[in-house]
């Protein structure tokens, strides 16, 4: 374990050092209309929780991808800028009698988050772990979900709160990467066969069912649990990254039309059976059918993207309350794209996409460096689940898609995503050290 | 100060932000197209073709722990010199072992070993598809496919 050079990571994290005190700047002097930079502290502590892990990768030796962290400490440095400039009593913890901010809540969390990063970067050079348990990875992750179901705290509706003392922790984030695992597992395993064999029922070739079973198995009970717990953001991205992942492993577009088929019949039966997946589509549809009852954030969000037009309102400059309250009460969480889009305008949201686009790129291209198939499969699930997540989420705040509750990776309030996210970004991190040895190795012994 | 003087302090640092959020971008996508260039010079240099094997695990010095082993389409694996694939190893038979690629996958089969081919640690009695990633034991020698 020798410490390395990642100079093109230093490079990339520089200008953070001044974007993020810059816009607390910004929002400070918009807000009090005082020419003074404000306080300070939580950029200063972003900036140097985010330099802290750069130098700790540099330490442990690790030669994995080095755009990685710089996209994602990017979108999390204009997402703790939003979230410092909200009223900070909104969302926030009191852990152990110490009353904490919005903002300090989440900083907290990136110090988790980039922590976890780090040591899953380094643990999981070797992928053995992850690869040989992947049934017991697979029933650890059903086993959690199913204790949040039955024993879980409520909140907004939806079961997904498990609170250890003072901490919540919402497990569908953990099981998105457990998921990952165990199909990328299996399916690594079962490539050849899957690829090969299909049974003929006429003209039609559908896949060969038995070598599929297992993972289907595990995979409906997975779906059936998130359904019946009203997480419909959450089924909608497993399906969205198990579909990918069998195109990937297969290369076969029956597959997939297969699984589309089956979300269309399975959304009819949703949309028909749960009220709660009906007043979101109708919502969808027309939100100004209910424009102050149901269809109030969407119509709310409508309102801010418009604001900001091409160029936006200006850091701190946007509408965030209206007679003392949030226009969206889940402006942190859910619509900080709405937000952020508000206050930076059509240029800025697409520049926020362009930095995820950049994630996403890298991520598919550790995937194809990758030495073996299990590592491959592992990469492009990790990175579709973060894509996805960013296009589900950021497509329900302008009203392409019905809106679902899900959160915009790096951006949006909380610890349980934000650490999901990073260990995703650790797990990349490690695939992409292990090729970059090897391709090494390689290049010597030739 | 007067509050025109501050709208326009706060334009410029407003257009400073957005200002920087371009030129991280623009660095992103530096990096980028650097990268895809030198990914095709490399990828030219090293017409790698369909696989290697990597010894993990070897009582032999030919091949030793550590070694990687270009492939072809077809490789004969034995005790034998004449082999593709040479295992100076007690427990290798003289023609242990054909490793082929055929269509897009590879494909191992004993033939007819004295001590077996295992595929993950399974005896295989068949040609076995095998997939990047999979480990191969013969003898005393651990392997692993590679792309």
């Amino acid at each position: 374990m020798r410490a390395v050079a990642r100079p093109v990571e230093l490079r990339l994290l520089l200008p953070l050092v001044i974007l993020v005190p810059l816009g607390f700047a910004v929002t400070h002097i918009a807000q009090t209309g005082l020419p003074e930079p404000g306080p300070m502290a939580i950029a200063i502590g972003y900036v140097g929780l985010v330099l802290a892990a750069h130098l700790a990768l540099r330490l442990l030796g690790n030669r994995g991808d080095q755009l990685l962290l710089p996209a994602a400490a990017t979108v999390g440095g204009i997402g703790i800028v939003m979230l410092n400039r909200l009223p900070q009593d909104l969302l926030g913890t009191d852990v152990f009698g110490v009353q904490m901010g919005m903002a300090t809540t989440q900083l907290l969390w990136f110090g988790v988050g980039l922590g976890a990063m780090v040591l899953v970067a380094d643990r999981f050079r070797d992928d053995g772990i992850l690869r040989h348990y992947k049934y017991t990875w697979a029933l650890a992750g059903t086993a959690l979900l199913i204790v949040t179901f039955l024993f879980g705290r409520e909140v907004n509706g939806a079961r997904l709160w498990i609170f250890v003392g003072p901490v919540g922790f919402q497990p569908g984030e953990a099981i998105k990467i457990v998921l990952v695992i165990f199909i990328a597992g299996y399916l690594a395993e079962k490539r050849t066969l899957l690829a090969g064999a299909s049974v003929r029922l006429g003209r039609l070739r559908f896949p060969p069912l038995p070598y599929l079973l297992p993972m289907v198995v595990i995979f409906v009970i997975v779906m059936l649990i998130v359904v019946v717990s009203r997480d419909l953001g959450t089924a909608l991205l497993f399906l969205g990254i198990f579909l990918t992942m069998l195109f990937v492993a297969t290369g076969r577009r029956s597959y997939v039309l297969l699984g589309l088929v089956l979300f269309v019949a399975g959304s009819l039966v949703a949309y028909n059976l749960f009220g709660h997946v009906r007043v979101r589509v109708d919502n969808w549809i027309d939100p100004f059918a209910d424009p102050s009852g149901t269809g109030y954030q969407t119509v709310q969000a409508l309102y801010a993207f418009g604001r900001g037009g091409l160029f936006g309102e200006g850091l701190g400059q946007g509408l965030p309350m209206i007679g003392g309250h949030l226009p969206i009460p889940a402006l942190p969480t859910d619509f900080i794209f709405a937000a952020v889009a508000e206050e930076l305008g059509l240029i800025g949201a697409v520049a926020l996409l362009g930095v995820v686009t950049v994630l996403v790129f890298r991520g598919l291209r550790t995937a194809i460096l990758a030495r073996d198939d299990f590592s491959a499969m592992l990469a492009v699930g990790l990175t579709v689940s973060l894509g996805l997540q960013t296009i589900i989420i950021a497509a329900g705040n302008v009203k392409l898609v019905p809106l679902t509750g899900i959160t915009f990776p790096f951006l949006s309030y909380g610890g349980s995503s934000l650490l999901a996210s990073f260990v995703v970004v650790g797990l990349l991190l490690a695939i992409s050290h292990r090729s970059a040895i090897d391709a090494q190795a390689e290049g010597r012994a030739a | 100060m007067t509050g025109e003087v501050l709208r326009i302090l706060l334009l410029i640092l407003q257009l400073g932000f957005l200002g920087l959020l371009y030129l991280i971008l623009f660095n992103f996508a530096r990096s980028l197209l650097r990268d895809l260039r030198t990914a095709e010079v490399t990828q030219l240099a090293s017409q790698s073709g369909i696989g290697r094997l990597a010894v993990l695990e070897s009582v032999a010095d030919d091949p030793g722990t550590g070694n990687t082993i270009a492939l072809g389409p077809i490789n004969s694996i034995g005790r034998n010199v004449n082999s593709t694939i040479f295992i100076d190893d007690d427990f290798v038979s003289g023609t242990h072992a054909m490793l082929t690629f055929r269509g897009r996958s590879w494909f191992i089969e004993d033939q007819g070993s004295t001590n077996g081919t295992y595929v993950n640690g399974h005896r295989i009695d068949r040609a076995v598809a095998l997939s990047f990633g999979d480990e191969v034991t013969i003898g005393r020698a651990r392997m692993r496919l590679e792309r």
